[in-house]
């Protein structure tokens, strides 16, 4: 039954992973229509998106970082992310500061953002990183090294072109302490699970070297910030992408995400008001479907059963031992016009919300 | 949303630069090495842009970033700036409660001269038509067991650039330039300095260059700035730059300014340390007189009012204009139109010195004397003024402007480079100081969020913050300025001083209006 499994699950994720992250691109177009995108991404290699998607894309062009046009929402959004991250690591730390190091707040945590698209939050984490590896942490994300995942060539340029535009990201591009692949989340973990998994005894002496190409990724917090809601789960699976992410991290490491719930208030707010004709509404239309949104029980619910999947390996299947020292958290996040995006605790059954989920501490 | 290339387009050029560009152009063209890089470009030292520096300086999450002041005058003048304890500057301003709490959190408070700030507690405003008044202080909310509330502080504008400067240099000079005595030639987009550098095509790069053979810091040729702040002055270079319109007209005013001494007053202020600022509006001749405490007893002067007066006001001996400052404060508007008429030329050769008395009294002064025997005077006008000091009579155009918006990619204003107001509510500096406070928070936001501090959705914050709270009040004083420019009796008259009345009596709408004026 576990080697069933493990042989399932890397086509499972292969054929959600791309649709996931192409998707959470077009949070803010009109979408086309997923089903002839995602047949042919599940008849095709891991890296093909559909030809509708690639042309849908280049229209996104060059709107993407216009703070104008039809991303602004995502961009006034990207500040609470920062500020979700924080919180959770004041929650719970992912790597112990390394005992070398004199700063109190240490710039030493590897993030890897999954569905970077044109790399907005991706971007603006990649600037925090201090110039000097040895400086402390500017903010209290204390990025180290940022890797941005997205499968759409077009939005990774995109992103490249525009983090040109900051010299101080443009250093850490240079660096490689910050990095655009135009690659699927499979393919940042595959070198890792082909030899042996997870590298017990963390912090590894990776989490100080500032090397995140080397070849086996793991990362201190992973991000996933509006694309849940965007995989269709009657031809793919969250669990199976869930659980995928949870491989990359390190142990203690967090996932973060954010997502849109599927209650009443939130369709009203999100199906019937967002996506209203100007002036009322904030999101173009058909940006998001009702049926794919995802409550924070079932989020819950596939982060456990990711965590447990993650845990196994070819001697051994996870178990709810695995789940020892998680942390859930949830968040409700509001967008309230003139005055921006607020985090309202226990509005999470309104619409958007943030959620977390730490691995534990030590691994059995 | 206004395209950047249409800026990149017109690059602005200083006029007295222009000829020259030519050959400067093809000079950079040689040496197009990368510019020197900095996340904050000031440009302009004058309280806004000072203010500005300190208080980046002061907060944690700013105080690494790499900024650098372009002034054109000496700062080392401004820090090195001293007067006798006795004399002060005319240009004098009003700090509002909330612009004195600002200059305390960035530190720059305790750097002041204390000795010559003057806080007063009350306002004496009044109409010198029909005499209606209305008196501002905080006695309806506070006890009588307590000291009243400051209305507003009193300082020299020096003075206060001094603090600012005292207080930058404590901040050390990590990632801190100060190019003084340098102005800017030019401001024109960068260029992608691929494949060795990033692409800076829409970043704003500076030219400068000193401004005479000693300047005192070296300034490199080229600046890039992350975020360029116009903070200088009415007819902002940055503005320019970014092809920002204002609109606004003239007011056909001159503020003239003095620093005079007083008379003792008749009955010692209750509470021994309360002073009172006084306004009269006088519509005859076109715009209010403001008398403002300074230390010791001696009070800054700003009198707005058409060109004309005020050239005839700054030809007149001291004595003289002394005259007419006390007659402005107490006589009616005929006798007052007619003494701006009267033949200004001094009885007496070159006064020597101001405060000496004199032996010959002037026309103005005697028609003063014979005239305040026939006026009933009121209770709540000031002390006379009895000395001015040499050299500080002035004036000044009173003008209305206001940018069509505070920000564009990678540039914002702030101060006089956004808005210009009638100063008769004393609030231009204010409004500075409230920009360059919310601007400070922007920046402060965004460095803590990742965001990157030029970017229009970090400068909408501030714009957002501070557009409409300055076009209000901008816009108060000048419906102010306008009702009261209405010389005579009438339906004008008669409204003005109704609300004036109202105001006064309803205790309940005048402190809303006072906490409105603090905040």
């Amino acid at each position: 039954m576990a080697s069933l499994r493990l042989r399932s699950l890397p086509l499972r994720a292969r054929r959600s992973a791309p649709i996931v992250a192409a998707t959470r691109s077009s949070l803010c177009r009109p979408r086309p229509s997923m089903t002839t995108s995602t047949s042919s991404t599940r008849t095709h290699s891991t890296s093909s998106v559909s030809a509708d998607e690639l042309s849908h894309f280049s229209a996104l062009a060059s709107s993407w970082w216009d703070p104008m046009g039809p991303s602004r929402i995502l961009h006034l959004m990207n500040p609470l992310r920062h500020e979700f991250i924080a919180s959770c690591l004041a929650d719970g730390s992912p790597a112990p500061p390394s005992s070398d190091s004199n700063s109190t707040n240490p710039a030493d945590l590897h993030y890897l953002d999954v569905g970077c698209g044109g790399g907005i939050f991706a971007e603006s984490l990649a600037r925090t990183i201090p110039l000097d590896s040895s400086a402390s942490a500017p903010t209290a994300t204390r990025a180290a090294s940022m890797t941005a995942v997205d499968p759409s060539t077009t939005l990774i340029q995109i992103a490249r072109d525009h983090a040109r535009t900051d010299p101080a990201v443009d250093a850490h591009l240079r660096s490689g302490r910050f990095q655009y692949l135009n690659t699927t989340l499979e393919d940042v973990i595959a070198p890792q699970s082909s030899t042996s998994a997870s590298t017990p005894g963390a912090p590894s002496p990776q989490s100080s070297s500032s090397s995140p190409s080397s070849p086996s990724p793991q990362f201190d917090i992973v991000t996933l910030f509006e694309v849940l809601e965007h995989i269709d789960p009657t031809t793919s699976s969250p669990l199976g992408f869930l659980t995928n992410c949870l491989r990359t991290l390190k142990p203690g490491g967090w996932l973060i995400g954010s997502t849109i719930s599927r209650t009443f208030p939130s369709f009203v707010l999100n199906q019937v008001i967002a996506e209203a004709p100007w002036p009322i509404g904030v999101v173009p239309r058909g940006t998001h479907e009702w049926n794919k949104f995802v409550n924070p029980p079932e989020v819950h619910g596939w982060v456990q059963e990711g965590l447990m999947r993650a845990a196994d390996t070819s001697t051994r299947r996870g178990g709810p031992s695995d789940l020892e020292g998680m942390q859930w958290k949830c968040v409700g996040a509001v967008y309230v016009p003139g005055l921006g995006w607020k985090m309202v605790p226990g509005a999470e059954e309104w619409g958007n919300y943030f959620w977390a989920v730490r691995k534990g501490d030590a691994p059995v | 949303m206004r395209p950047f290339s249409r800026a990149a387009l017109r690059p602005y050029i200083c006029p007295s630069c222009r000829h020259g560009i030519g050959a400067g152009r093809r000079r950079l063209g040689t040496q197009l090495g990368s510019p020197d890089i900095y996340d904050v470009v000031c440009v302009g030292g004058g309280p806004a842009g000072l203010g500005l520096l300190a208080a980046l300086r002061a907060s944690p999450a700013t105080s690494k970033l790499k900024v650098a002041l372009v002034e054109t005058q000496d700062l080392r003048k401004a820090q090195a700036w001293d007067l006798e304890p006795n004399q002060f500057s005319n240009r004098v301003s009003s700090l509002t409660p909330s612009s004195v709490s600002f200059l305390r959190s960035i530190g720059a408070w305790g750097h002041l001269d204390a000795g010559r700030v003057q806080d007063y507690q009350e306002m004496q405003v009044w109409d010198g038509e029909t005499g209606s008044r209305i008196s501002f202080d905080w006695s309806a909310e506070t006890s009588p067991f307590e000291d009243l509330r400051t209305v507003a502080t009193m300082t020299e504008n020096a003075n206060l650039v001094r603090a600012l400067l005292k207080r930058i240099a404590v901040s050390g000079d990590e990632n801190l330039s100060l190019f003084s005595n340098t102005t800017v030639a030019s401001i024109e987009n960068g260029s992608d300095l691929q494949p060795d550098g990033a692409d800076l095509s829409a970043w704003p790069v500076l030219s400068v260059k000193p401004t005479g053979p000693a300047g005192t810091a070296q300034a490199p040729s080229r600046i890039a700035a992350r975020l360029l702040v116009g903070a200088d002055g009415i007819n902002s270079p940055v503005r320019s730059f970014a092809d920002i319109s204002t609109h606004g007209w003239d007011y056909n005013r001159h503020g003239v300014v003095a620093t005079l001494a007083l008379a003792d007053p008749d009955t010692t202020p209750f509470p021994a340390h309360l002073r009172t600022a006084y306004q009269r509006f006088l519509p005859t001749l076109g715009g209010p007189i403001a008398l403002l405490p300074l230390p010791n007893n001696h009070a800054t002067l700003v009198w707005s009012t058409t060109p004309e007066h005020a050239a005839y006001l700054k030809s007149l001996s001291p004595a003289a204009f002394l005259a007419m400052v006390n007659a402005a404060f107490r006589l009616s508007m005929t006798d007052l139109s007619y003494m701006m008429r009267m033949d200004g030329s001094p009885p007496t050769p070159l006064p020597t010195s101001s405060t000496e008395q004199q032996d010959t009294t002037t026309p103005h002064e005697a028609e003063l004397a014979w005239r305040l025997q026939h006026t009933p005077v009121p209770s709540h006008i000031p002390p006379s003024a009895t000395a001015l000091q040499p050299g500080t009579v002035a004036s000044f155009p009173l003008r209305f402007r206001h940018a069509a918006q505070y920000v564009s990619p990678r540039v914002a204003l702030v101060g006089d480079a956004a808005h210009v107001i009638h100063p008769l509510a004393g609030q231009g500096l204010n409004l500075g100081l409230a920009d360059v406070a919310a601007l400070a928070r922007t920046i402060s936001y965004a460095v803590s969020h990742g965001m990157d501090v030029g970017d229009l959705l970090t400068l909408e914050r501030y714009s957002s913050e501070r557009y409409l709270p300055n076009a209000k009040i901008g816009g108060a004083c000048d419906l102010l300025h306008k009702m009261y420019s209405v010389p005579g009796q009438g339906p004008v008259t008669w409204a003005r001083s109704l609300g004036l009345d109202a105001i006064d009596r309803l205790p309940f709408v005048k402190s809303f209006l006072m906490k409105n004026a603090e905040a």
